[in-house]
């Protein structure tokens, strides 16, 4: 008798859960649920478009649909289409890989003015997520507030010059709109010292490539422990580059009290510096990078807070939780692939040690998902969206819903 | 010939790699497959090639499943002199400074205790156009036939 695991997410935990889960037992029936009609969450609409080498690991989940023989069903969305009481009820493990695609708020005054955007929500409109909202005029002076990954990602593409994007995957909407930006100074401020910014140091090497920008580093200080150290070391070496006009200023120590705009748009934002002097400074965009929290269909905060193991990710009996939906929204690929393989042999204990009733119906339980989105459906999209790219892209993504699911369904009957 | 396949890996793209190398030579030969997290130094065979599949991360930083081995390593400091091993990396050339250093410094760490390699050690760019496997096999077939020569003259 097979057992039958569904996950939901099909981002970078949920495809390692499932190719931990099926490498250890090849006879296990995995399905691996997403909102999208698209796999890969967050490898295709997290990862940035110009860090196409970090996307590589798509080759080894199309091997997982294609010779593991984990299920793709896409376009369901759980806690809509389906409960997750009738997920649990129709297989004999439930994984949460959903991630966290809400963007954490700053909680201070001013931030619903107009220019105030959120680091998640314009990813998701630059990188063409289908439910993004349209991209902003962010004006010519832009404050980034954070100092994670994704401030920098942001910092880094906003800089770039279009040049600069060839190769990626960024579309024709995006590429026009950062070519006619006309921003001219980006200033990326953190909360904490430079030697506690949660950057990696590879990701401020890289900046020192950039084609177009003056690079100012403020106040980094120094630190006696390694990590810190070779922050610093890597701001100290881009502090000076210079190859264009657009500044780049790194400013540390500051914390966010207020943002001020007249008539209802932002044109100053108010930091207390570590000395508590009150710092002001002029900018049309304000973007806050400072991490992201559950959104969507699931009760996400009250599940992991009332976990069985929370360490592991077991949640209750057979319903368990992994990567950033289990852990918060700290840790990168890798670190969400070792989280993934833990919870696998996990779950394969507990499989093995539970009764053997009745066979599972997996996803037999559900004939109403008609509108499902299978493995072979998306093929057809990633055939379209890859066959015939502009000379400067690798992939033209298809950024609509309803453009993917006419797609998907082009070579089925109609469901009678 | 006896091959022993090693791989050091971070995202599962080495491992991956690793896997198909083994399925393009074990028709041939006979080949064991281990991630270097569960290799010892002291399993350092003469009569073996020791092909090896190493990433690089971060900084240019061994890949998280080869750190324990290259500890391990130090610490024993064994002589290898009677070893010898291939290496194949893969790396970002997007972080140009340290692009492959996993391997290379993978590869010297070996040598300093002594090992032969055989052959070049051949880069993929994750970046770049190719498919890692289609420089890979080619590198595997390469070596497996300078290695016969070697390894026999050794033993």
């Amino acid at each position: 008798m097979s057992r039958a695991v569904a996950i939901v997410g099909s981002g970078p935990s949920g495809c390692y859960l499932a190719q931990a889960l099926l490498k250890a037992d090849p006879q296990l029936r995995v399905d691996i649920l997403d909102r999208l009609p698209v796999p890969y969450g967050l490898v295709r609409y997290g990862v940035a478009a110009d860090h196409q080498g970090t996307k590589a690991v798509i080759r080894q989940f199309e091997r997982l649909f294609e010779r593991q023989g984990a299920g793709f069903i896409g376009n369901v969305v759980v806690g809509e289409d389906v409960s997750l009481d009738e997920l649990r009820q129709a297989y004999d493990a439930v994984v949460l890989a959903a991630g966290l695609s809400g963007d954490r708020a700053l909680g201070i005054p001013g931030e619903h003015l107009e220019g105030v955007h959120r680091a998640g929500h314009l990813t998701r409109a630059l990188y063409e997520h289908p439910d993004a909202e349209p991209l902003p005029e962010l004006g010519r002076h832009v404050v980034i507030m954070g100092n994670g990954n994704v401030a920098i990602d942001l910092l880094r593409l906003l800089a770039k010059t279009p040049a600069e994007l060839a190769g990626s995957d960024l579309g024709a909407g995006p590429t026009a709109w950062l070519e006619g930006s006309g921003i001219e100074t980006i200033d990326i401020i953190g909360r904490s010292p430079a030697a506690d910014a949660k950057f990696d140091a590879v990701m401020i090497k890289e900046l020192a490539k950039l084609e177009g920008v003056t690079i100012d580093v403020v106040g980094a200080g120094a630190s006696d422990e390694e990590e810190g150290a070779k922050k610093i070391a890597a701001l100290d070496a881009i502090h000076g580059h210079k190859t264009g006009g657009r500044r780049v200023t790194f400013r540390f120590g500051l914390t966010p009290i207020r943002l001020e705009g007249d008539g209802g748009r932002i044109d100053e934002a108010v930091f207390r510096n570590v000395d508590g002097e009150t710092v002001s400074l002029p900018c049309s965009a304000f973007i806050t990078a400072i991490g992201f929290e559950a959104a969507g269909g699931l009760p996400r905060d009250e599940l992991v807070g009332s976990a069985a193991e929370p360490e592991l990710g077991v949640l209750a009996d057979g319903l368990y939780a992994t990567g950033w939906f289990r852990r918060g929204p700290r840790g990168t690929i890798p670190d969400n692939r070792a989280d993934a393989q833990l919870l696998a042999a996990r779950i394969l204990a507990d499989l093995e040690a539970s009764d053997t009733g009745p066979e599972k119906p997996g996803r037999h339980a559900f004939p109403q998902w008609t509108a499902a989105v299978c493995y072979d459906d998306w093929k057809r999209i990633d055939a379209a969206e890859t066959a015939s790219p502009p000379q400067d892209r690798c992939r033209v993504k298809i950024p609509s819903r309803e453009a993917m699911l006419a797609l998907a369904r082009q070579t089925k009957e109609p469901d009678l | 010939m006896k091959i022993m396949l090693l791989y050091g890996t971070e995202t599962g793209n080495a491992e991956m790699l690793a896997e198909d190398i083994m399925a393009e030579l074990e028709g041939e030969h006979e080949v064991e497959c281990r991630n270097l997290s569960d290799f010892e130094p002291a399993e350092f065979d003469a009569g073996r090639l020791h092909m090896i599949v190493c990433s690089t991360y971060g900084d240019g930083e061994l890949p998280a499943s080869a750190q324990p081995f290259a500890e391990a390593l130090k610490a024993a400091a064994p002589s290898l002199s009677d070893i010898h091993f291939a290496i194949f990396g893969l790396g970002d050339s997007e972080y140009e400074e340290t692009f492959n250093f996993g391997s290379k410094g993978l590869a010297e760490l070996l040598m300093s205790y002594g090992a032969v390699q055989v052959g070049e050690r051949v880069t993929h760019d994750a970046s770049g156009s190719d498919m890692a496997e289609d420089l890979a096999f080619p590198w595997a077939a390469g070596i497996v036939a300078l290695a016969g020569e070697k390894i026999g003259e050794a033993a």
